[in-house]
């Protein structure tokens, strides 16, 4: 599920690329810049930035400082990973929580952008509260296997479900 | 001692700058006033929430009270756009006071924003809205194809004249000048496109404005401000209409400074507008009226008084 | 009521004690200031979450960043990248570390593309550093010519960070851009100069190719020469849509991804796959970037709503001290808050309270604003809180660790620390230029 996610998400990266090129090509060429492309980029940017989440979770490619957590042994790596999978976890579910109320305010009050073209917001807030629920369940699963190998000292899952695609 | 309540109070202006010390000039006197009962913290521009979000941080209580610029909330509340004014309204200001406060703009105003959790106080007037282009404008005419970073209602305007509106980030408009990426931009008034240096790249202002003046609000948390004493609320109001009075007075000075500015940086105006051309301006501007009133309720009421207030000059 | 300067106490040690743990960055931060913002605050602060989501993620400028990556990782993934970097190798010679000054020269154009440093050292990865490393360059060299060349976007223009200083001061932008150009200038030569001079003095860190048994073709030389010219081409294809106003340098990144899929599609390298790995990959990349900058954000924007810009403030008072010790004490200043604050902060927060202050000194304000530039160079590249020293572990290989990124930056920072204090000395080198052209 948040592989597929994940790979979906991938699509939308050249269709990002062109609206913003098709934007310039209407404002170059044609002389006719379009009212949509602005806010349409920006949508997209944020789909995939945030829907990525999850399954940059999953692959463990987060960004951390791994000065001290290199130097322990894999048990204790399991309960620093415990540990900051709560913080983590802590802010995710914020972002989901605040996320849902921005969603019912936006049907509430019909939300939308300020611009010219004025599109809906909620669907981004929909958006936003699925991304960090999915985010908040990955983090739930990686927490459980973490302790499982904190206790057992063995995997839980196989390794192969991480790193399926090779990093540049 | 401590004081008894701590506000927050964000606007769009960057610390240091001429109308953030007005700003600070409300907060103090709201200090003051109140002889030390409020405390009030002045977050500037990007401290905390950006510029768009204000209207939403006010809403939910994160700050207390805020200055927020309605065209950046147009997607919230409508009804700002109309009350900031829309593009070829009046900027007398005596004609706005009566619009407000006896014509029936401050009721409805008051409901909109009620509606979502915010006190509406006096509102103030900041200076007018012009457009600065590359070539000059000799005729509108010259205004068609010219591509004008000009959001929302405005960029509407520019249009209805033969223009074509850009959407580009405010950062962006002095590199998007020089290399041409657009012709032309707005600035929220004079002391925006001095700060903005756009003047290095575009050397033409048009004279005739796009809006002659703005009315922006100062906004306020309900529960924060129902939680005031009477006398307490008395005197965040009285400090609000102290500082409308003193935005008054001093964007005007400081409107002309930065013209001033900008003229010894080699700005030149471009040639006075025909009759026909200010026609063409204000017809404009009143096909927006029709656009706005039927986009929402409010904004519908407030455009019904003000068509029957010129329908009567 | 907890003061600000405690609370700041509090935060640096909470982040010390994540980032120790080795936890997310940007999920920690926002984790942090949600756990203490709770205790100081009360539940009110979490409406931060919302307003800073929508003000990260609905900036225009941010947008550099997907659209370069992408283009970074499109050029990497059907080669050209690499056919880019042989053609330099073949230019300049069996030279050591020949490849390490292409990537510094490469990097300065993206620094001349882009306007913030996420965008530049972002790009500058995704292209040079495969390339480097299998060619068996010392990963601390490759690392750190990626972070200090990638951090020259927004020292040559166009630069976001200048256009926010020259505006919230009230200065020139064109004097500004002008002004940075000597400065950029210097900081190319000392680069390249030390990747010479390392390189001759520890050859193992750049292994020269090994000398093929038969010396290319003319054939051979033809293409690689062919090849290189067309990757030139779309370098200067994406430069020259910013100088001919065709596109503003956020967009030039989504021009450069079309010319990149041209490109391979004329190098007969396009292949469905290529680009939806590409795609895969940079999505990726952007949604590390941007969950560490939404994070980081909301992490600052509490910072900044308990009063943290006061506190800076409050420091640039009460001064008898020397011109130039003050100045250098608010390079110190912006240093340390480079710790837990990001660029754009620093700019917002720092430029109008201290550039008042120089001016009344005696001081130019673009000599100024530079400086306060070459130190947010320094700042986004020291450890531990550094979002370029992130964006970089984001692109490095699996095997790359934090200490590894650590410690390659050392001597490049210090070159940098070595212009700032150039710069700091002379200040000619930024004011003569300006002066001569716009006067
Ligand atoms: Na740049
Ligand atoms: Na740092």
């Amino acid at each position: 599920m948040v592989a597929f996610i994940g790979k979906s998400v991938s699509y939308l990266m050249p269709i990002l690329a062109f609206v913003v090129a098709f934007e310039v090509f209407c404002r170059y060429v044609l002389s006719h810049p379009t009212v949509w492309a602005h806010d349409t980029a920006l949508f997209l940017f944020g789909y995939i930035a945030a829907l990525g989440g999850a399954y940059v979770q999953q692959q463990r490619a987060h960004i951390n400082v791994d000065i001290l957590y290199n130097k322990v042994s894999p048990r204790m790596r399991s309960l620093f990973n415990m540990v900051s999978f709560i913080l983590a976890l802590f802010f995710v579910l914020l972002v989901c929580k605040m996320s849902i109320g921005k969603f019912e305010e936006a049907l509430k009050f019909n939300y939308r952008r300020q611009s010219e073209w004025a599109p809906h917001m909620h669907h981004y807030w929909l958006m936003m509260s699925v991304a960090s629920g999915l985010l908040a369940l990955q983090l739930v699963s990686d927490w459980v296997e973490e302790c499982y190998h904190l206790l057992t000292g063995k995997q839980l899952l196989p390794e192969n479900i991480r790193h399926t695609e090779e990093h540049a | 001692h401590a004081a008894e309540y701590n506000w927050r109070f964000a606007n769009l202006y960057s610390r240091g700058t001429a109308f953030g010390a007005v700003y600070e000039g409300l907060a103090k006197n709201i200090e003051v006033m109140s002889n030390g009962r409020i405390k009030v913290q002045v977050l500037y521009s990007g401290e905390g929430v950006g510029s768009s979000g204000i209207f939403g941080a006010v809403k939910t209580g994160l700050i207390t009270m805020g200055a927020p610029f309605q065209s950046l909330n147009a997607g919230e509340l409508p009804a700002g756009i109309v009350e900031i004014g829309l593009p070829g309204g009046t900027n007398d200001v005596g004609d706005l006071s009566t619009l407000f406060y006896e014509k029936g703009w401050a009721p409805i105003l008051k409901k909109a924003y009620g509606e979502q959790g915010l006190v509406w106080l006096d509102p103030y007037i900041q200076p007018a809205v012009y457009v600065i282009t590359k070539k000059p404008i000799n005729s509108i005419a010259d205004f068609k194809g010219l591509k004008i970073r000009a959001p929302g209602a405005y960029g509407k305007f520019l249009r209805n004249l033969g223009a074509s509106p850009v959407s580009l980030a405010w950062s962006e408009i002095y590199t998007s000048l020089s290399t041409g990426v657009i012709d032309g931009s707005i600035g929220s008034n004079m002391i925006d496109h001095r700060d903005g240096n756009h003047v290095e790249v575009a050397k033409y202002m048009y004279p005739l404005p796009l809006a002659g003046a703005q009315v922006l609000p100062i906004i306020v948390n309900q529960s924060a401000w129902n939680k005031l004493p009477t006398d307490l609320k008395a005197i965040v109001k009285a400090a609000t209409a102290v500082h409308a009075q003193e935005q008054m007075t001093k964007s005007r000075l400081w409107e002309s400074q930065a013209v001033a500015d900008m003229e010894a940086k080699g700005l030149q105006w471009s040639p006075e507008p025909s009759a026909a051309d200010k026609a063409a301006w204000k017809a404009a501007g009143a096909k927006l009226m029709d656009e706005y009133a039927a986009q929402d309720e409010y904004s519908k009421e407030l455009i019904d008084i003000l068509r029957k207030d010129q329908a009567n000059d | 009521m907890i003061s600000i300067e405690v609370l700041t106490g509090i935060l640096f040690v909470c982040v010390i004690a994540a980032f120790a743990l080795g936890a997310p960055v940007g999920l920690a931060l926002g984790g942090i200031a949600m756990g203490i913002g709770y205790a100081t605050w009360g539940e009110a602060l979490f409406n931060v979450i919302p307003t800073t989501l929508e003000d990260t993620y609905f900036s225009f400028i941010l947008l550099a960043i997907p659209l370069y990556i992408y283009m970074g990782q499109l050029l990497t993934r059907s080669g050209i990248g690499d056919a880019m970097f042989n053609a330099s190798q073949m230019l300049i010679g069996r030279v050591r570390g020949s490849l390490a000054i292409s990537v510094i020269v490469v990097c300065s154009m993206i620094g001349a593309m882009v306007g913030i440093i996420g965008a530049g050292i972002m790009t500058s990865g995704s292209i040079a550093l495969k390339p480097m490393l299998d060619r068996g360059y010392d990963k601390r060299l490759a690392l750190g010519v990626i972070m200090a060349g990638g951090g020259l976007g927004i020292l040559i223009p166009p630069s976001i960070p200048m256009i926010m200083f020259a505006s919230s001061t009230q200065n020139s932008v064109g004097r500004m851009f002008i002004g940075a150009l000597i400065p950029a200038l210097i900081t190319i030569v000392l680069l390249i100069a030390y990747v010479v001079i390392s390189c001759k003095l520890n050859p193992q860190r750049a292994p020269l190719d090994v000398a093929p048994d038969n010396p290319p073709t003319t054939k051979e030389k033809f293409l690689t020469a062919r090849d290189g010219l067309l990757s030139l081409l779309l370098i200067i294809a994406v430069l020259g849509s910013i100088i001919m106003g065709i596109a503003t340098p956020t967009e030039s990144g989504a021009i450069g991804v079309v010319g990149a899929m041209i490109l391979a599609i004329l190098f007969k390298r396009f292949k469905p796959r290529m680009v939806q790995k590409a795609g895969m990959q940079a999505a990726l990349l952007v949604s590390v970037a941007m969950w560490i900058i939404f994070g980081a954000s909301v992490f600052s924007n509490f910072h900044l709503l308990m009063g943290v810009q006061s506190m800076v403030a409050g420091f640039t008072q009460d001064l008898g001290w020397p011109p130039i010790v003050v100045i250098m004490m608010f390079q110190v200043i912006m240093l340390l808050l480079g710790f837990i604050i990001d660029e754009f902060i620093i700019v917002l927060m720092c430029a109008p309270i201290f550039t008042p202050i120089a001016v009344s000194l005696g001081y130019d304000p673009i000599w100024f604003g530079i400086l306060m530039i070459l130190n947010i160079e320094i700042a986004v590249q020291t450890p531990p809180y550094g979002f370029a020293l992130f964006y970089l572990k984001g692109i490095a290989p699996p095997g790359i660790t934090m200490l590894d990124i650590y410690k390659s930056i050392t001597p490049f920072v210090l070159i940098k620390l070595l212009v700032l204090i150039i710069v700091m000395l002379m200040p000619e080198l930024v004011t003569w230029l300006p002066n001569k052209l716009m006067s």
